[in-house]
């Protein structure tokens, strides 16, 4: 609990909380989107293989969530730095040692972890129904994926309709049409 | 013993002095707390600490203070002892004033 607690304090104190909202969206958006993609793809490719699809799927979150955690990472540390920096000056103040410069510390790492892992957690619940192709055919484990991941879409439009206090099934259905435009875009290829 | 400490400090927006004086009600001996923020600039603000307690440890508030990130500018009013002693006007006073 101690720990939990320390961990709260650091996420108000550094004022990280909207910054990994805006990561966790923008990433988890990523994350379904390039999944949908992956597995309309491979439907409009041809006779897809579920170990195919879930390579490709898995390969996609982990370079997602590697590049997300380094990427968030090293933009926070030289942003929190230099703000760390310019208090310290205003304080006339070494702040290392105290909770502030702690939380400058702790911030990118956290940052690192939501924008990492949101891309890489969307991607992999898109692609769970290949995961149980054993139990059902393949086109209805591509249903099922492309339902999912049009699913994750509105959830994440409702979620930002929701902390912008606007109509929460508005902004769901922005996010899904983004998801249908793609899938129409890729199901066009496959008739022409 | 320490009951009454008067801290002028010198501290960043963030934590603010909810959480400051949550934090200080906290210490041993300790029993109130009063921040009254006097002065606020782009990136620090001033504010007047006052303690009310028992047996209030002075190491211990700084140290707290630090931790916050703190500074204390100046130790303004300090009341010890087994009775507090308020600030009484003196002659002296008047005529320093004069």
């Amino acid at each position: 609990m101690k720990f939990l607690d320390k961990i709260r304090d650091y996420i108000r104190i550094s004022r990280v909380a909207p910054i990994s909202r805006r990561y966790f969206i923008m990433n988890a958006f990523d994350g379904a989107m390039t999944s949908l993609g992956i597995v309309v793809g491979a439907y409009v490719a041809g006779d897809p293989e579920p170990f195919f699809i879930i390579s490709a799927g898995l390969g996609a979150s982990l370079a997602m969530g590697l590049s997300g955690f380094v990427g968030a990472y090293v933009t926070e540390e030289a942003e929190r730095t230099r703000e760390l920096e310019s208090l310290e000056r205003s304080m006339l103040k070494n702040l290392e040692e105290s909770v502030i410069g702690r939380a400058s510390h702790f911030a990118p790492i956290w940052a690192g972890i939501v924008d990492g892992l949101s891309p890489a957690l969307a991607a992999v619940v898109c692609l769970v129904p290949f995961f149980l192709s054993f139990l059902f055919s393949i086109t209805l484990a591509i249903q099922l994926s492309v339902v999912i991941a049009l699913v994750v879409l509105f959830l994440l439009g409702g979620f930002l309709g929701k902390i912008s206090s606007r109509n929460m099934l508005l902004h769901g259905i922005k996010l899904l049409c983004v998801g249908l435009v793609l899938t129409l875009i890729l199901l066009v290829f496959k008739s022409i | 013993m320490i009951k009454r400490l008067v801290l002028d400090v010198l501290k960043p927006h963030n934590p603010g002095i909810v959480e400051l004086s949550k934090e200080l009600s906290e210490l041993d001996g300790v029993e109130g707390v009063n921040i009254v923020t006097y002065e606020i600039d782009q990136k620090v603000e001033n504010v007047k600490i006052i303690l009310g307690g028992n047996s209030i440890n002075f190491e211990e508030v700084k140290k707290k203070l630090e931790n916050l990130g703190a500074v204390i500018h100046s130790v303004d009013e300090v009341a010890a002892g087994t009775r507090i002693v308020e600030e009484v006007r003196t002659p002296q006073d008047r005529s320093a004033r004069l």
